[in-house]
């Protein structure tokens, strides 16, 4: 593999992740993050819009008039959404139900929309649909740490199995969305101790 | 003699000294007993005035005895209604005082702990700023918190509601309020309901504990006020206004008695520590709000009755004029506390699912707090801008 | 090519929406079983653990087709019933199954008089087990769920509750909390108080009363959403309940004490209906 698809593929994951560096596609986090298994989905959902939506308006993008490039993009991310979930309400009910309107609202996230602006639109198909598919990865990786701390704090539970003892007292506040950005916060916070450039002046 | 003391150990801690790691501790401790070393050099043009920060914190301290000794008193007077013991007035005050002492240990072992080790991770000087947190913390929660939960709370209004802006002076909310809200928020079942404002009630409903009398049903129906806010509410729980003026209700230790409150209120405002604009305009929030309640047929409690309630004379006094959070130019104080005071009883009418308004309320106009101001200065530039191009 | 000229565009986009949809109308056509029998079967399983077949957890792990197997041998008839407690119509329990699920609207029909109400009644270790569902609002969104009685409907066997989205740990708790549903077996319905059958009491149901549970500490508005949606239900089926508890009962009909003088009365009216 060249030097440049490494970079597209890993820079997202951490030096350039959309949600703690850019970010992008807070709200969706905040909601979704309350167990790991719906945060899990998510993510794969994500991953998958952001990779095929990227990869479909890389191939369109010799063709695709300038002046309703927003829209035809649009059209491709919605219908990549929309089949995802179509396809978690026929495979997969019980977490559809639970992340309920989120997995519509990919649509509206962000990452999506500005990584096929940004990357997908001047690029070779292969090189975005990694480039996808990594910012999506990015974004995930931040959704189950959030998650995991949520649902480990909130509930006492991993993936539904209790891992603290019962005599532990869940915490109702980190299942409400502040938490999530204050988690969130925290991972910022650590990122940036690590990372001193990007730290701000 | 404790000065000498000081001044013997300071080479110890400054620059060079062997404990020179240390000095921002011993800085805090040597001023909390004494006006700090440094004085205003001679010759240069300044106010005079003996008022240093810690001082000031500590008029407020004091201000909020009162409150604290008659919550005191009240911790056992309620403890011994619902449990029929009969007892006599030190009985009571010495249950109230166990009970109230470890939440002050934890207050401020956590609080202040934290405080110094950031200090020094930092290299900056302990701020006195937690002195009058730590102080209110154990007046606004029920008596009957789990340890462990407050000291969380603590350490979480300490680290995210002040270190991570940038310590005392920094913090956007109170950090009192805000290891309220995060108790509130966390942990519903031991911060809302009937039995949670009395001593060992809670403890005793939930191990069957046997009582004498057998009074505990009553004293169920009748704990919270604001849980059943209505004059037949209020009156079936033989609860009356001047009851809830004098403070022998259940409730948080320092929120139940408004004579008390009135007190540090004079203190406060006596000294001008606190701004007395925050606390009328807030008064005049919550009457105008409750008003408007009783005119729409939402509420049958007269609105000076709701100024009696809850946590509204306490938030008010001691955490709406809290120097740092609140609105900094004088116009920007009368709208926030106006603001403040509608919101509350706002909040009281419309959404019984968090019947303690003024936690929210100040929160969210300390929040607010540096756009109003920003507002009062830029509409002030603009009206002295208008008035020179006048001229 | 100049890909800005008007002709282009038009063609251009309309290709790409068009192919987008029909990309969307095969998808959706060919996933829609899968997705009906995911709902039929969740809903199902509500019944079936209020009926006290089998636990949500468990139904949650079996597929749908097991659910659907474990409905279809369970079940001995489910039926409409209209305001007055008569039978309307039936509903088909083996093969394609039929569910009278539209609770929204059922809710509606209430109001105004006119509903058209479902009873599925299982069989159970040999005694009939009347389902019946109730809908209302929480204090975010709907909350549903459903409740079994025995074969005369005198006593609660078991609830299953559902919501929207009520807040976690608070009002989500009428669903998570096993507690409070084990508190509705061996309850009553209050066949005097028509307009207030059932209760669920703050602070704790007072002692002896057979038609109240305890509320949730902290949950007071779900509480009292789901206490107006049973007495709204309760309400529309209790002409229903009333003559089952009356036919049931037959010979031994004042003996338990269920019907103090309406107890004949009822009874004729049952026969008298099995009759016309």
């Amino acid at each position: 593999m060249n030097e440049d698809l490494k970079k597209t593929l890993l820079n997202p994951i951490f030096k350039g992740n959309p949600i703690t560096v850019l970010v992008l596609g807070i709200c969706s986090s905040l909601a979704v993050t309350v167990q790991l298994k719906g945060a899990c989905v998510m993510a794969l959902s994500v991953i998958i819009v952001t990779g095929l939506s990227s990869f479909v308006v890389s191939l369109l993008r010799n063709s695709i008039p300038n002046r309703v490039r927003i829209i035809v993009q649009l059209v491709v991310v919605a219908m990549m959404v929309i089949l995802v979930d179509q396809v978690l309400k026929a495979y997969a009910y019980s977490i559809d139900k639970q992340l309920s309107v989120y997995i519509g609202l990919i649509i509206t996230n962000c990452i999506v929309m500005g990584r096929i602006e940004a990357f997908a639109l001047g690029n070779k198909p292969i090189p975005s649909l990694l480039d996808g598919l990594a910012n999506g990865a990015g974004y995930g990786m931040i959704l189950i740490i959030v998650a995991f701390f949520r649902e480990l704090l909130g509930s006492g539970t991993l993936f539904g199995l209790r891992v603290l003892p019962a005599s532990y007292v869940p915490n109702n506040l980190v299942i409400l969305p502040p938490m999530a950005l204050i988690i969130l916060g925290c991972i910022v916070w650590v990122q940036r101790s690590i990372q001193k450039d990007l730290q701000e002046k | 003699m404790a000065k000498n003391f000081f001044d013997k150990i300071r080479p110890t801690f400054s620059e060079g000294g062997k404990l020179s790691w240390l000095h921002s501790s011993f800085d805090a401790f040597e001023t909390f007993f004494f006006v700090p070393n440094r004085v205003t050099r001679k010759g240069g043009t300044h106010v005079k005035d003996c008022v240093d920060l810690k001082r000031l914190l500590i008029i407020v301290v004091l201000a909020m005895v009162p409150a604290l000794l008659f919550g005191i008193w009240n911790l056992g007077e309620q403890h011994s209604i619902v449990f029929g013991l009969g007892w006599g007035f030190w009985q009571k005050v010495w249950y109230g005082f166990v009970k109230i002492i470890p939440l002050y240990l934890i207050s401020y072992i956590v609080g202040l702990g934290i405080e110094f080790a950031s200090a020094q991770m930092k290299g900056h000087e302990v701020s006195e700023g937690y002195l009058v947190s730590g102080f209110i913390i154990p007046l606004i929660v029920p008596v009957d918190v789990p340890w462990w939960m407050l000291a969380i709370a603590v350490a979480f209004a300490v680290i995210i509601g002040k270190e991570v802006f940038g310590g005392t002076g920094m913090n956007i909310w109170n950090p009192a309020l805000l290891a309220r809200a995060f108790l509130f928020f966390s942990y519903p079942s031991k911060m809302s309901g009937d039995s949670v404002w009395v001593g060992g009630l809670s403890k005793a409903l939930a191990g069957g504990t046997p009582w004498k009398g057998g009074e505990v049903v009553d004293a169920l129906s009748g704990a919270t006020p604001l849980s059943h806010a209505s004059l037949d509410g209020l009156s079936a729980a033989g609860t009356s206004a001047w009851n809830l003026f004098l403070g022998n209700i259940p409730g948080a230790v320092g929120e139940t008695s408004v004579i008390a409150i009135l007190i540090g209120a004079l203190i406060l405002i006596c000294t001008g520590v606190a701004s007395w604009k925050i606390m009328c305009s807030s008064v005049l929030g919550a009457l105008f709000v409750g008003w408007l309640g009783t005119v729409g047929g939402v509420t049958d409690i007269p609105c000076w009755e709701q100024l009696l309630m809850g946590g509204f004379a306490f938030g008010t006094v001691f955490m709406a004029t809290d120097p740092v959070t609140s609105a900094q130019t004088e116009t920007g104080k009368w709208i926030y506390g106006f603001l403040i005071g509608a919101l509350c009883i706002t909040v009281r009418l419309f959404n019984p699912g968090y019947p303690e308004g003024m936690m929210l309320a100040i929160l969210l106009m300390n929040t607010f707090a540096p756009l109003i101001d920003h507002y009062v200065v830029s509409a002030n530039i603009n009206r002295r801008l208008k008035r020179a191009k006048t001229v | 090519m100049n890909t800005n000229n008007n002709v282009y565009t038009i063609v251009y986009t309309t290709i790409i929406v068009v192919v987008a949809a029909a990309i969307l109308a095969i998808a959706a056509m060919a996933l829609k079983p899968k997705q009906d029998a995911n709902i039929k079967a969740e809903t199902i399983s509500q019944m079936l653990t209020a009926a006290g077949f089998a636990s949500k957890e468990d139904l949650a792990k079996q597929g749908n087709d097991q659910v659907l197997a474990m409905y279809s041998a369970n079940i001995k008839n489910a039926f409409l019933i209209d305001a007055e407690g008569n039978k309307t119509g039936e509903l088909e329990t083996e093969g394609s199954i039929e569910l009278q699920d539209n609770l929204k609207q059922e809710n509606k029909n209430i109001a105004s008089g006119n509903p058209s109400l479902p009873v599925y009644v299982f069989e159970k270790d040999g005694a009939e087990v009347n389902v019946i569902p109730c809908y209302g609002a929480g204090l975010w969104g709907p909350i549903w769920g459903y409740i079994a009685f025995n074969a005369d409907c005198t006593e609660i066997l078991g609830a299953y509750f559902d919501h929207e989205s009520e807040t976690p740990g608070l009002g989500a708790k009428i669903k998570d909390e096993a507690w409070f549903r084990e508190q509705f077996k061996g309850k009553k319905v209050n066949f005097s108080k028509p307009d207030d059958a059932f209760n669920i009491v703050k602070g704790g149901a007072p002692a002896g009363d057979d038609s109240a549970v305890d509320a949730i500490t902290g949950a007071t508005m779900t509480c009292n959403g789901l206490d107006a949606a049973l007495d709204t239900w309760f309400k529309a089926y209790i002409p229903f309940l009333q003559k089952k508890a009356g036919s049931a009962a037959g010979d031994a009909c004042c003996e338990d004490g269920c019907c103090e003088e309406g107890c004949d009365h009822e009874h004729n009216h049952e026969h008298n209906h099995q009759e016309g």
